[in-house]
């Protein structure tokens, strides 16, 4: 070993040296925690959160009821409801159940959606108190749920 | 009886050497509730610190950034149940964190805040201090044994042999230390007062005395201290993430916060050794060469104004608060603090209160300074093995320490001999 | 050792066993354990301080994945191949998909190729960070885990803009990738390793240099790059024993081949070696990132594959370097729209049979340091 190893040996250089690093980091400008809920995170666009079902301008759903999603579910959560129409003969969605308990937000769901009306939001909050909350019947797709606003 | 007690505030002396029984109480009381509050926020301190170091905040929910988490805490701790394993031994089992905790604030009887502000003053005591710490290993092998499992009892083994190695180099450290006392008067002294009286009239540190031999010395101490309590690098007895989760293992609720408190309570135990051997003790830096009574008045006005900062950083900190409903409390409790650390600040600066008190406030922050590096050596080591532990404390720490003695003890003759021959 | 063998010498109600005869404690590392990473449970044989013998006791994560996997379609088995290795869910997409494509017969597209490799070594560095902080942690170091975590953030950052998710990505799919870089994907990317590569350095001063680091890891924990052949153990321990295999060299998929990087070996076969081998991949994954990023060509990023996938009826083994190993698809197709077996060969699962090897005559203190060093997951050991 050379003498500025033994010398470093002597003196716990290495030891100091990490004092040091631990040291440095203690500057506010390091701190990278965020108090959540009062600071939110920023969540990106093609976050697969909670699913919705949405409606065009004039308030109509843009759901066709084809059963896509249904089909590419793996876990089969979905259930779609429809009516043809006499007059279109098209199908017009009456029910649209959607099983949150089970759903694991792969976005099969919305990338087989050809109409583009289901998609998986940026919102995360879904925490519920039971499970009953969690089968979303075709209203609570629609509306989704509002954010809460914490205080503290 | 009003004049015993009034009369004791001129003699010049702790109450202990005076033998006045009501100051002697009023005392401990101090100095227990001192001790007491020091761990409260050494637990928030250390909380924080290692967040700080670890690029995150610690606790800041409970009280403004966490200054009431210790009471939480606690709290919680007293609440919990209190458990005992069905086959363990009852009495011992309750004596063992009694044990430690006694002995462990029995420590802080010679401990030092100031020439009279101590509750006693014993000619021997260093070697009390020591002597005190070491019954607190048996409070350990018997929290071990009486846990009847055989992790604890292995854990309480470890821990029990390796406070005892590093007790020697400590020891010897002491020894060192102790011998740079008598270069003055030609007589050493034990009592911890006494050091520091050595430190005044040889106009010197020890940590610098001799140099580098002073500082090699009090480098062996705290290697050595933070192994006798036990705390990293050298935690294995106690870690998380090892196998035998140590003596304290079926400890729960207010028991284990006994341990924690004994943990905390011999930590600044030690470092007031090492404050009081090496650093002056309560002596403020630089007494003889800044000198005279403009330094002297400079320096006893700095602990008011660093309550006074604090104070001002509370200040700063309530106005920021956001002024929401929910925080109302946190607001108010907030601004508290920052009128209490005023009105503390105001008090600290006041003419007859200063003097008296600036040597408690020079000694508690250098123990504090200690405390820092213990949650800095914390936050940053990896663990020793057990074997490396051993290893360390008895093929390295212990030559360099007998080593120390020696080297102390030839540059004490040789310095003797020159005053000698030139008298 | 069989079962039976192993728990009969535990036996103390056996005739003419005592306690007392014997100095060997059986002590029992539970599946809730801080520092085991997941519910891996093991049995110590301990004479004293000594290791004697290790068991094992796995299973407390089974899924049952493989099963699953026979009752979904090809594509609808994609997202629970992320819950193997959760630490690095975008290399078990990307072996999947490759399995499958080759099944198919379908060629990627080289964007495509592209984007997978680079987000496959980002996945890469993620699983090294919480190796490095998870295994500094067992050794006693409680600082670096929240910087390796805190570097981690920035990357499943970059993986929640591309894919929508953080953990579980479901990155790839079968003929390519479904999305395309976001727009500010290649200057985030390069952001990333550039904030990364000072943060590698710190950790020389951190851990490497350190002398309590050293002394914990050196010599502790060896196996013989012999050993290590006749256990089959593939990834960073294989390297660090000082074989150097590589399947991103040696075997090269989706573009590999066109990608410059070294790989890190190390000579002592120790815990020390295969963390210097570790630190020395992520440096590569970055070079490799930097480069794909800098020649990302243009171009479709997904494969014309039918709606419904029906591989023709087939078996194919595929395998890829994942972050702890050699992860390998083994597929039997029989034509129709549902796997008819998909069997998974997990790096973690191989390699923890050295764990008896190495730790065999350690002290108990480095069999946790042991299984750090193994990088294990359990979800991988167990599906």
């Amino acid at each position: 070993m050379s003498f500025v190893t033994v010398l470093k040996k002597i003196f716990l250089i290495d030891l100091l040296e990490g004092l040091f690093v631990t040291f440095r980091h203690q500057h506010p400008d390091n701190l990278v925690t965020e108090q959540y809920p009062q600071e939110r995170p920023v969540i990106s666009d093609r976050f697969r959160g909670q699913p919705r079902l949405k409606k065009d301008a004039n308030g109509k759903t843009l759901c066709t009821a084809c059963g896509a999603c249904a089909l590419a579910c793996p876990e089969k959560l979905i259930k779609v409801s429809s009516l043809r129409d006499p007059e279109t003969k098209k199908k017009v969605l009456t029910e649209f159940d959607y099983d949150l308990g089970r759903c694991m937000f792969c976005g099969l769901c919305q990338e087989a959606c050809s109409s583009n009306a289901l998609e998986l939001s940026p919102a995360y909050e879904l925490a519920l108190y039971s499970r009953e909350g969690l089968e979303l019947d075709r209203q609570q797709m629609e509306d989704g749920t509002p954010r809460k606003v914490y205080e503290r | 009886m009003i004049k015993s007690f009034l009369g004791y505030l001129h003699s010049g002396v702790t109450p202990g050497e005076a033998g006045n029984l009501i100051w002697i109480s009023i005392y401990v009381l101090l100095v227990f509730a001192g001790v007491s509050l020091g761990v409260m926020f050494m637990n928030w301190f250390e909380r924080k610190i290692m967040a700080h170091m670890q690029v995150r905040m610690g606790p800041m929910r409970v009280g403004p950034h966490g200054l009431l988490q210790p009471i939480a805490d606690a709290l919680k701790l007293i609440i919990k149940e209190d458990l005992m394993p069905s086959n363990a031994d009852k009495l011992v089992f309750w004596f063992a964190p009694v044990c430690v905790v006694m002995t462990a604030f029995c420590a802080f009887i010679v401990v030092p805040f100031g020439r009279t502000h101590a509750i006693t003053d014993m000619n021997i005591g260093v070697v009390f201090m020591l002597g005190v710490s070491s019954l607190g290993v048996l409070g350990v092998i018997m929290a071990g044994w009486a846990s009847n499992s055989h992790y604890s009892l292995m854990g309480s083994l470890r821990s029990g042999a390796q406070m005892v190695s590093y007790e020697v180099a400590m020891s010897m450290a002491v020894v060192s230390a102790v011998m740079m006392t008598s270069m003055a008067t030609g007589t050493g002294t034990l009592s911890m007062i006494g050091i520091v009286q050595a430190q005044m009239q040889q106009h010197i540190w020890f940590v610098f005395s001799f140099f580098p031999v002073g500082l090699i010395a009090l480098a062996v101490f705290a290697i050595a201290m933070v192994a006798e309590t036990n705390r990293a690098p050298f935690d294995l007895p106690e870690a998380e993430s090892e196998l035998v989760a140590g003596f304290m293992t079926e400890y729960s609720g207010f028991r284990w916060s006994l341990f924690f408190l004994a943990e905390y309570t011999s930590m600044m135990a030690v470092s007031s050794i090492a404050t009081t051997l090496w650093l002056g003790g309560w002596l403020r830096p630089f007494p003889n060469l800044l000198g005279g009574r403009n330094w002297d008045l400079a320096f006893s006005l700095v602990p008011g104004l660093t309550f006074a900062i604090l104070a001002l950083l509370c200040f700063l900190t309530f106005t920021r608060m956001p002024r929401i409903r929910a925080m109302r409390g946190d607001t108010a409790g907030l601004g508290g603090l920052a009128c209490l650390l005023g009105i503390l600040a105001v008090v600290l600066l006041l003419p007859g209160v200063r003097e008296r008190v600036q040597d408690i406030f020079w000694f508690t922050s250098k123990v504090a300074f200690f405390m820092y590096f213990y949650v800095w050596g914390r936050t940053t080591f990896p663990r020793y093995r057990f074997d490396q532990l051993m290893t360390i404390g008895w093929k390295v720490l212990l030559p360099i320490s007998i080593a120390v003695v020696i080297l102390t003890a030839l540059i004490g003759v040789r310095q003797d001999l020159f005053a000698l021959v030139r008298r | 050792m069989s079962d039976n063998q192993f728990y009969e010498s535990l036996d103390e109600t056996k005739p003419g066993r005592t306690f007392l005869d014997s100095n060997e404690l059986v002590l029992n590392m539970g599946p809730q354990h801080p520092s085991t990473h997941g519910v891996l449970r093991v049995i110590l044989k301990l004479d004293g301080e000594k290791v004697n013998g290790i068991e094992c006791v796995i299973g407390y994560l089974h899924r049952g994945i493989e099963k699953i996997a026979e009752n979904r379609t090809w594509a609808g088995f994609g997202p629970f191949v992320d819950r193997l290795d959760y630490t690095a869910a975008v290399s078990n997409s990307l072996g999947y998909c490759l399995a499958v494509e080759k099944l198919l017969g379908v060629e990627v597209p080289k964007r495509a190729q592209y984007l997978r490799v680079i987000l496959t070594e980002l996945c890469r560095l993620a699983s090294h960070q919480v190796w490095l902080g998870t295994h500094v942690l067992d050794i006693g170091a409680v600082t670096p885990l929240f910087y390796a975590f805190r570097d981690r953030e920035t990357i499943l950052g970059v993986f929640e803009k591309y894919c929508g998710a953080r953990l579980t990505t479901h990155a790839f799919r079968i003929g390519g990738c479904r999305w395309d870089a976001y727009p500010g994907f290649a200057e985030e990317v390069l952001k990333v390793c550039d904030d990364l590569l000072p943060m590698i350095d710190e950790y020389r001063h951190l851990i490497t240099g350190n002398r309590i680091w050293l002394q914990r890891t050196k010599n502790v924990g060896y196996i013989s790059p012999e050993d290590c052949m006749s256990y089959s153990i593939t990834g960073p321990v294989l390297r660090g024993s000082g074989i150097a295999w590589d399947l991103r060299k040696a075997q090269p998929y989706s573009s590999y081949e066109d990608f410059e990087f070294d790989i890190p070996t190390g000579t002592a076969g120790d815990t020390f070696d295969r963390y210097v081998v570790r630190v020395e991949e992520m440096r590569q994954s970055i070079r490799i990132i930097r480069q794909a990023v800098e020649g990302l060509p243009e171009g479709p990023i997904i494969a014309r594959v039918p709606k419904v996938i029906k591989p023709p009826a087939g078996e194919v083994y595929v395998s890829t370097e994942a972050p702890k190993g050699e992860l390998g698809y083994f597929m039997v197709s029989d034509g129709g729209p549902q796997p008819y077996r998909v069997r998974v060969r997990p790096p973690s699962f191989i390699n923890l049979q050295a764990l008896e090897k190495m730790a065999k005559g350690s002290l108990v203190a480095d069999v946790v340091a042991i299984i750090g060093t193994l990088d294990i997951v359990l979800g991988e050991v167990d599906r």
